[in-house]
């Protein structure tokens, strides 16, 4: 049994029964979550920015820190578990990518990272059957990789499953 | 329901709170001269055998990665900068309130500091990128002490967070503020003032303090600086740095457009910036300062 923690930028993967791969407190940092049924494998990426232009040599030190960049390499990792290299047969779900309340375009980072991972996972022929994106608090997110279930929790809130 | 903290209470709880040492105060009250230079601060720290201890030990960490070490002041504040300095006063003699569990807010010891010093690196980031002219050094000092309050009220808070979370999802257009308010009688900027004026803050601190999560309701003088810290405030939470059930449960004063101009590619760039400066400040306050 063991911890997959991610920090903002890490992606990672399990197949490890008892594992949890796990993130905390995303504000307008969106998880993308991969979840390859044939091989019971869980893939996280932590998706700090959309975009990987502004800054080549922080996207080539920690690719999981852009939508752009983020999604191949959850990819390429995903394929050393036996998953298929296109991803066919993963399903993706996502979460994160809150705002500040009355907030206005320019501090709408986070659904600037939604769309921009949508887009690239579009790319792929992927898109995300469930998501839970958006509002103004903060998320902790815990996947178990035996029931490839995942666990929201905010809080003041009851936990909730994606 | 818990306690509501009467004025009596509050002015209690403010002389708890350890004063600031003489030359973290002097340092607050230089840093916000438009006119000082770097020597006022470096005499300053010279006449404190601790705090140049402090510093010289800081610059000379692993984080910093000097290969010569430096044994001279005024190059280590040099090196460092007034805000670093500066900062290092103000953990060293209020550690009590940085450090502390904030229960209320359901955050662990440590929290308020972190989230606290991304403000604080973010609206000095703010600042730079966005070439508003206003002091990025005093920024960053001003983003250091915005939420000091929360220390004096967490206590009071303990248990309420569930009830400060079901008030904010009835009532949409009510704020952490106002379920602070509700539930302790006071909010933290109020609360902050208070300590603000106990330890003779200068004015602009104390008006960062009480204003800066509406800065339209700041004295006009100081209005761009207590912007500066809002949108600092704002990036940390959305970095997901916040102080826990409080986090992004404020409002964005949008009129922040009249003092500050950045866009979204701008806002991506500071907050990329506020990552990595983030990683290198924090490790050299917590390293034990041994390099080699
Ligand atoms: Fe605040
Ligand atoms: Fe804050």
């Amino acid at each position: 049994m063991g911890q997959i923690v991610l920090g903002v930028g890490d992606y990672g993967a399990s197949n490890t029964p008892g594992d949890d791969v796990k993130t905390f407190a995303l504000g307008s940092c969106v998880s993308v979550i991969f979840l390859d049924p044939k091989t019971r494998t869980v893939g996280m990426a932590h998706v700090a920015l959309p975009d990987s232009s502004i800054n080549k040599a922080k996207a080539t030190e920690k690719p999981g820190y852009f939508a752009d960049t983020a999604v191949p390499a959850l990819l390429a990792l995903m394929t050393k578990f036996g998953c298929h290299p296109r991803g066919k047969g993963i399903v993706v779900k996502l979460c994160g990518g809150a705002n500040v309340m009355d907030t206005n375009d320019t501090f709408q980072i986070g659904k600037r990272n939604a769309l921009a991972i949508k887009k690239i996972l579009w790319s792929y022929g992927m898109g995300a059957v469930s998501e839970d994106l958006g509002k103004n608090y903060s998320r902790t997110v815990s996947i178990s990789v035996s029931a490839g279930q995942i666990t929201l929790s905010s809080p003041g809130k009851p936990n909730w499953q994606l | 329901m818990t306690k509501q903290i009467t004025q009596e209470e509050l002015q209690k709880i403010v002389q708890s709170i350890p004063m600031l040492s003489a030359s973290a105060s002097q340092l607050l009250q230089v840093a916000s001269q438009p006119d000082h230079d770097l020597m006022d601060i470096v005499n300053l720290v010279r006449n404190d055998a601790h705090l140049t201890a402090r510093v010289l030990k800081i610059v000379n960490s692993a984080a910093f990665g000097l290969v010569n070490n430096i044994a001279s002041i005024d190059r280590a504040v040099s090196y460092l900068g007034e805000r670093v300095v500066v900062s290092i006063a103000i953990a060293d003699c209020s550690s009590k309130v940085f450090e502390k569990e904030l229960s209320g807010y359901e955050s662990a010891g440590g929290v308020l500091w972190k989230h606290d010093l991304r403000t604080a690196i973010a609206a000095r980031e703010v600042v730079i990128q966005s070439g508003a002219d206003i002091n990025s050094e005093l920024a960053f000092t001003a983003g250091l002490l915005h939420d000091i309050g929360k220390a004096l009220i967490s206590d009071y808070l303990h248990g309420t967070v569930t009830d400060a979370i079901e008030l904010l999802t009835a009532e949409e257009d009510l704020d952490y503020l106002d379920a602070e308010e509700k539930l302790a009688g006071f909010d933290h900027t109020r609360a902050g003032y208070e300590l603000a004026k106990a330890w003779q803050l200068p004015d602009e601190l104390a008006e960062v303090i009480r204003h800066h999560h509406e800065p339209s309701n700041a004295k006009e003088e100081f209005r761009a600086l207590v912007y500066a810290v809002h949108l600092g405030d704002n990036i940390a939470m959305l970095g997901g740095f916040g102080t826990g059930s409080d986090s992004m449960r404020y409002k964005l004063d949008r009129k922040y457009t009249d003092y500050i101009d950045i866009g979204p590619k701008t806002l991506a760039t500071i907050m990329l910036n506020v990552d990595i400066e983030f990683e290198k400040l924090e490790g050299s306050f917590h390293s034990s300062g041994e390099k080699n």
